[in-house]
């Protein structure tokens, strides 16, 4: 069995008894997304040390590809899921030159890009097709029960990717180009279709968590889900945990995320603040994050 | 109306000049890009409003304060964290990481300082009767903004091309490494050009009520993403190419909000894409490195 | 890995879970309840925080009343019981808000779930009601989407459905034979689109021409240009809709420009006076036109609650400060739970809204009549009337123009 198997059918089952014991499903929803937005980050910044600040706008095309599936092609819930993650994919293959930046002005780029989506789809006058900045109302097929299990789902298929990219030659060879990008060229690896399968494998997880949010959520408006904190969130909670791991996202949006609804009720101001203080701190005292400190004492941690 | 949108277009590219400045000057001396850019400016632009409200003082008054303030934090967070980086096996992409984080505090810092309402300075305080210039009439603040923007960046000029620090300076843009060969204070040389950076972003952060509408603690991303996407245009760690890029930045968004004002707000990220995947260099400029 | 790391970290990943996110299932009370829960949402900070504060203010001022007074009365217990008002801050998000929705219902076990300011995060709230069928008191959420046949469990307190708002504007406008150009500048949102949308039906055909129609993002902070645009089609009128940050912002850049129109309306001044007036001067405000609401406008016939005097004067003695509308909104909505309290059966969420049905068209509070449509829950009884701000001494007072049945004067045209 490979590593992680145990680990994620772990965080699924939690994910699928939760519902029983504690009645606030939205907020074990949310959670479920974070959680697959964090391995999102991590198939790609993890493995190919790309850090996208636009990640968001995946999950927003997954959101309208969902929505516009339904209102505008009539598919069922299910189909326009499929169609969610399709969109995604299809704005990463667009992108996919941007990869020929390097880390920084990726950064900066992924995130014009994913601004250039949102302005693009609340635009005025594209009303007629995407409702533009007048919101999606999904009322007709709002069912939170259904889109509940889709998202055990896809945070399942979230958590089979990161232990495929652990235990499978395609994860090596991304390693590798991160290490050693002209080494590993040379020893054989398609640096760049390795690096853009990381990409679209990335895009469509981040389209099935907007698709899956979308009808979950049923009524939005464009700018929450381009909400650039989307980005943010899932970045900070993944570097927290620690990249290039199967549990270091976990634990990361577990316990900050965990915290975030805790202070969030009462203090949210705070919140942000103790984000940015995360972040320095982990820069300059423990750049591989939380499950390297469990490493160093020796943890067998995946 | 052209004649409008073009004037116009000049007073803004002027301001946008100064705002992209201090986050190119950054660049170039130390090759990371200064996220927490647009959180300095947004610091400026409370600094100056707070001053307005206290002691009813408009912005021009506010301008000593920003440069002794914001040179003073730039020399300190440079020593603070800067070599510490530089030292580790990626300083580009922790730097930019930290920079992040730092931006998140300084907005959360805002918020709990400020609030989160936004403001705005009266645009009628250097008087309410409009200016006439190149025949078309505009608001005095419009004007004032622009005028201080150009002596701020005439200023930039001398100090680079006419001091020593400023040789000094180029040099450290030119080589790091040869610089330091030659004897010059690199960390002293740089500490010095962050503290001068930030200071130009305070600087334009006073007028941000007049040239950017109103102010608030979260508009630091934005300005980040718009100042970027002026230096890439003008050309990464030429200061005298961000001039051009301002002004190509300036009047394209007025021509956009003239004639499709709808879609004038993807103007900053359309130019960023596309200048990065096209020509990379700049308008004017060498090229830079790529993957 | 080994067996042992697995469940050290399952064990702590559920740990720090179960941690966070049980903070307390209180037991449901058999018997008569000691406290009526009611919960409800408010941004502390974003765009919605100042209009959502005052409004949290308002219902908040409603609860302390009705506390001191020994609590609301309650028919289905035929008693007075305590009142205990449950909040959370939603920062003007509608992920978090839909989150502490759900809280509130599903863990705070709340008696009766009140909405947060506006349509945005009004929004979300609209499904969760319905599915855990919760009635939502719906406070200033005017969004059109939300009331349907369908859906028996929404009721909107205050204000008409943003669609409606402009009708008395439209008339006034085609009242008004001078006016034959008129220009539309509006911010392409659910609640000012709608306007915009109205207002264009309703003039179509009519002397009075659209000569300039143009949408601006809802972040607009610079209307400087678009001025220059405007002026450019020389209209006679000019109507801005916009949320309070675009209104500021327009008032403010049309000041600067020097240019003048015969008449400009913009919405907020009618609604936050105090934040528009200290925000862009009495000068700016001059002339202009709005919507008045309490409590610029004030509703003689009340029979359930105080009147405007009256309130006025005992929310200064609370905060301090003037009341604003908001403030109004938010009190106005605890008078609506009131009265549903005192006449509703039982605290069944469905005979709660049958109650509302049947005192519907029957109250009058300082913010006028409540009337729903007893089909959708959408408010119709309150009209938002057309008036001008003309100076008066140092400030500014109201002259109602239309409807002609609340009219106080004639408008000053064009504007000085």
């Amino acid at each position: 069995m490979p590593r992680g198997v145990w680990f994620s059918v772990g965080v699924v089952l939690l994910f699928v008894v939760l519902p029983f014991v504690y009645g606030n499903h939205d907020l074990l929803f949310s959670m479920m997304m974070y959680l697959v937005l964090a391995q999102g980050i991590n198939v790609l910044f993890g493995f190919t040390g790309y850090l996208p600040f636009g990640y968001v706008g995946f999950f927003g095309a997954g959101a309208y590809g969902m929505s516009l599936a339904i209102l505008l092609l009539h598919f069922p819930p299910f189909a326009a899921l499929i169609a969610g993650a399709a969109a995604a994919v299809l704005v990463a293959l667009v992108l996919a030159p941007l990869l020929r930046l390097s880390g920084a002005y990726f950064a900066i780029a992924s995130l014009a890009a994913s601004e250039v989506l949102y302005y693009v789809i609340s635009n005025p006058h594209l009303t007629s097709i995407t409702q533009g900045p007048y919101g999606i109302n999904l009322a007709a097929v709002y069912d939170s029960s259904a889109s509940y299990a889709v998202m055990v789902a896809v945070l399942a298929l979230a958590l089979g990717m990161v232990v495929y990219l652990r235990n499978s030659r395609t994860g090596l060879a991304l390693q590798a180009i991160r290490e050693e990008p002209v080494s590993a060229g040379f020893a054989g690896v398609n640096v760049v279709r390795e690096r853009t399968r990381a990409w679209l494998m990335s895009a469509a997880l981040a389209g099935l968590a907007g698709g899956a949010y979308a009808w979950h959520v049923s009524v939005f408006y464009p700018k929450p889900v381009f909400d650039l904190n989307i980005s943010v969130f899932a970045i900070v909670f993944t570097l927290f945990g620690g990249v290039a791991t199967l549990s270091g996202p976990v634990v990361g949006t577990l316990l900050l995320y965990g915290l975030y609804n805790w202070i969030g009720i009462s203090q949210p101001q705070y919140f942000q603040l103790v984000f940015g203080v995360v972040i320095v701190a982990l820069v300059l005292f423990l750049p591989n994050g939380l499950v390297s400190l469990l490493r160093r004492v020796g943890a067998n941690v995946p | 109306m052209i004649a409008y949108t073009l004037s116009a277009g000049l007073l803004f590219g002027l301001y946008f000049s100064l705002a992209a400045l201090g986050l190119n000057l950054v660049f170039g001396v130390m090759r990371l890009i200064n996220l927490a850019h647009g959180d300095f400016l947004m610091l400026g632009a409370f600094l100056a409003y707070g001053l307005y409200t206290v002691a009813g003082l408009n912005p021009l008054y506010a301008i000593p304060a920003e440069v002794v303030v914001f040179m003073f934090a730039g020399v300190i967070l440079y020593y603070a964290v800067v070599p510490r980086l530089l030292a580790s096996h990626n300083p580009e992409m922790l730097s930019f990481i930290l920079l992040f984080g730092l931006s998140q505090i300084i907005e959360a810092l805002a918020v709990i300082a400020f609030g989160n309402d936004e403001r705005a300075i009266p645009s009628t305080i250097y008087g309410s009767r409009p200016v006439s210039l190149f025949g078309q009439t505009f608001p005095v603040a419009w004007v004032v903004s622009a005028a201080v923007s150009a002596l701020a960046l005439l200023a930039v000029y001398l100090y680079l091309h006419h001091s020593r620090l400023g040789y000094a300076t180029r040099a450290v843009m030119a080589s790091r490494d040869e610089a330091a060969g030659t004897g010059i204070n690199v960390h002293r040389v740089s500490a010095i050009a962050l503290g001068v950076g930030l200071a130009l972003a305070a600087t334009a952060g006073a007028f941000s009520a007049f040239m950017l509408g109103s102010i608030g603690p979260d508009m630091g991303i934005h300005i980040t993403t718009v100042s970027f996407a002026v230096i890439v245009i003008g050309s990464l760690g030429n200061p005298l190419g961000t001039v051009l890029g301002g002004l190509v930045y300036g009047l394209g968004l007025m021509f956009m909000e003239t004639y499709h004002p709808s879609w004038a707000d993807l103007l900053p990220f359309v130019l960023l894409i596309v200048i990065l995947l096209i020509r990379p260099s700049g308008l004017l400029g060498q090229r830079v490195r790529l993957a | 890995m080994s067996l042992s790391s697995v469940s050290r970290l399952w064990l702590f990943a559920g740990a720090v879970l179960l941690m966070t996110l049980v903070t307390g299932i209180p037991s449901r009370a058999a018997g008569i309840p000691g406290e009526i829960r009611i919960g409800t949402l408010y941004a502390d900070s974003g765009p919605f925080a100042t209009s959502s504060k005052s409004q949290l203010q308002g219902l908040k001022f409603w609860v302390d009343e009705v506390n001191r007074a020994g609590g609301a009365y309650v028919r289905a217990y035929h008693r007075r019981i305590p009142v205990k008002l449950i909040t959370y801050n939603d920062r003007s998000s509608t992920t978090t808000a839909a989150t502490l929705y759900n809280q509130l219902i599903t863990q705070d076990h709340v008696n009766i779930l009140a909405a947060d300011f506006g349509s945005v995060l009004t929004s979300v709230a609209v499904p969760i009601a319905q599915e855990h069928r919760m009635l939502l008191f719906d406070q200033t959420g005017t969004g059109a989407t939300f009331f349907s046949t369908k859906n028996p469990y929404i009721v909107l307190t205050s204000l008409p459905s943003s669609a409606e708002w402009p009708y008395s504007l439209a008339d006034f406008l085609k009242s008004q034979p001078q006016i034959t150009r008129a220009a539309l500048l509006y911010a392409t949102n659910d609640f000012t689109g709608s306007q915009a949308q109205t207002l264009r039906q309703r003039l179509h055909g009519s002397h009075v021409k659209l000569v300039f129609d143009h949408g601006v993002p809802t972040s607009t902070s610079s209307y400087a240009l678009l001025l220059h645009n405007v002026q450019a089609a020389r209209p006679q009128a000019l109507i801005e809709f916009g949320y309070p940050n675009n209104d500021i912002a327009f008032l403010h850049d049309l000041q600067a420009s020097g240019m003048k129109f015969n008449m400009v309306f913009t919405i907020f001044p009618g609604q936050l006076f105090a934040l528009m007036e200290s925000s862009v001067g009495p000068k700016t405000l001059a002339y202009t036109y709005t919507y008045p609401t309490p409590p610029l406008l004030v509703y003689n016939r009340v029979n359930y609650g105080p009147g405007l005097d009256n309130f006025r004067r005992a929310f200064r003695s609370a905060g301090g400060k003037e009341p604003n509308f908001l403030n109004i909104a938010g009190y106005n909505t605890g008078l609506v739970i009131q009265k549903t309290l005192a006449t509703a059966a039982s605290l069944q969420q469905l005979a709660m809204r049958r109650s509302i049905v049947s005192f519907s068209g029957k109250l009058h509070t300082l913010n006028g009549t409540f009337r729903i449509d007893p089909a959708t829950g959408a408010q119709t009884g309150e009209t938002l009337p057309v008036g001008q701000f003309i100076p008066a001494g140092k400030g500014l007072a109201v002259r109602m123009l239309y409807p002609p049945e609340v009219a106080t004067g004639r408008p000053v045209y064009p504007a000085q």
